[in-house]
């Protein structure tokens, strides 16, 4: 009703410069904007949010390729798909990629792809890292992180603008404008908040699941003791706050609330063979 | 004994996870006899002290230091600022960048630099391998029983 209110004044007040409108049109111009008033309260529906992220995955994909080595692709499905049955969304298309770059690197695209770069993979000791690096990229699709940046990037209404329509992925001028802004956001990086977030409650969907709560910790600890000038980590440095910031917030979170869960030790073989085998 | 045992073999087939890694303490630190809270505390290593990591179990490093060798709590130690030039990745792994050689790359190994994110044209070859990758919540749970994997029910941590 305020909406309305609003509309009947913007009208009245806008009567005299719309020199060329007659009243009808005015009418029709009040009624699209009410619609879009509504449909911007509408949340992003899944299939939209899938979608979105699937152009994007498919972008990030023409960057970098997948890793040839089914066996690694598998093993990472595997425990990516089984950490995504701790979260609060377990029922997503969750679909996880090694991508052949020498880069260490992770991401995640809105509805559930991640990617892990190889190189990354080829630092991590333990099968208990590896779920902590994933669960922290399913944070960023569980609070849909990318989706409400790349809308602030392109100034889009996703909601509003992407209502009604049929989010057809050829011709599609509003999922272009969508994946453009995407391609801004990951070279960007997200805001500082978004990345401790996904620490803090990657940790506990790693935990959930029966690793190691200081696999993602570790992870951090080795890109810490890493040289930041290295070209390898420039992307990751780039959009992500620095390792020891991170550390000093999971420190103060931690605390002594994970000490008692062991760490799996009949992974580690698995986890071994199958690193192994990326050349 | 039997704990004792356990610890002896895990610490021969660990990998060397941070091998002759440097690290610093950002607070007194105790070192203890072995990675438990209520194990023996041999020293306390003040804020600041270098010490040699050797192997991490859990939330525990084992450490040696002037001060003495044990167990520390690994979130009290941090290594940026003790690092000593070239981290060593760079020629372990021979990071060849290929620059801005765009979307196929034939060869060896590569970057993916920002410009590489934003100059990016869809893959749907690619695209299509991911998808025929996914596997389903079964197999995702065999996969879990096969590692003797247990789920635990664990609120988040709210921020501080």
């Amino acid at each position: 009703m305020a909406h309305y209110k609003i509309l009947i004044i913007a009208a009245s007040l806008t009567l005299s410069g719309c020199a060329g409108m007659d009243a009808q049109q005015l009418m029709q111009l009040g009624s699209n904007m009410a619609g879009k008033v509504v449909a911007a309260n509408k949340p992003v529906s899944e299939a939209e949010e899938i979608q979105i992220g699937h152009g994007i995955a498919s972008n990030l994909l023409g960057a970098a390729p997948l890793s040839t080595n089914q066996r690694a692709q598998s093993y990472v499905n595997n425990v990516g798909r089984w950490v995504s049955l701790h979260t609060e969304r377990p029922n997503l298309p969750w679909q996880f990629g090694v991508l052949e770059s020498a880069d260490l690197n992770a991401f995640a695209t809105p509805g559930g792809t991640i990617f892990i770069t190889k190189g990354l993979l080829q630092h991590l000791k333990t099968e208990s890292e590896l779920a902590g690096v994933l669960a922290h990229e399913m944070v960023h699709v569980l609070s849909k992180h990318h989706l409400a940046a790349l809308q602030k990037a392109a100034n889009l209404n996703i909601a509003g603008d992407f209502a009604g329509q049929a989010l057809n992925t050829q011709n599609n001028p509003l999922l272009d404008k969508a994946l453009q802004a995407g391609k801004e956001v990951y070279a960007r990086g997200l805001d500082k908040d978004d990345e401790f977030e996904a620490d803090r409650k990657g940790i506990v969907i790693a935990t959930r699941s029966g690793y190691d709560p200081f696999g993602l910790p570790a992870v951090l600890q080795m890109l810490d003791s890493a040289n930041a000038q290295d070209s390898s980590l420039a992307l990751m440095f780039k959009t992500h706050p620095a390792p020891a910031a991170r550390l000093s917030l999971l420190d103060k979170i931690m605390a002594n609330n994970f000490d008692g869960y062991a760490s799996p030790t009949q992974t580690d073989a698995r986890f071994n063979a199958a690193v192994a085998t990326l050349k | 004994m039997k704990k004792l045992m356990v610890l002896l073999l895990l610490s021969c087939i660990t990998l060397p996870a941070w091998a002759d890694s440097i690290g610093y303490t950002v607070r007194n630190t105790e070192i203890k006899a072995k990675p438990f809270s209520d194990a023996a505390t041999l020293a306390t290593l003040p804020e600041k002290a270098s010490v040699t990591i050797v192997q991490r179990m859990g939330g525990w490093v084992r450490i040696s230091s002037s001060t003495g060798n044990g167990w520390v709590k690994m979130l009290n130690l941090r290594s940026s600022s003790a690092r000593t030039g070239d981290s060593g990745l760079q020629s372990l792994f021979n990071v060849g960048r290929t620059g801005s050689s765009g979307i196929t790359v034939a060869t060896g190994v590569r970057g993916l630099s920002s410009e590489d994110v934003q100059n990016a044209s869809p893959n749907p070859v690619e695209f299509a391998k991911l998808k025929n990758y996914a596997v389903n919540q079964n197999q995702a749970s065999q996969f879990a029983q096969s590692g003797k994997l247990k789920s635990y029910a664990v609120e988040f941590v709210a921020a501080q």
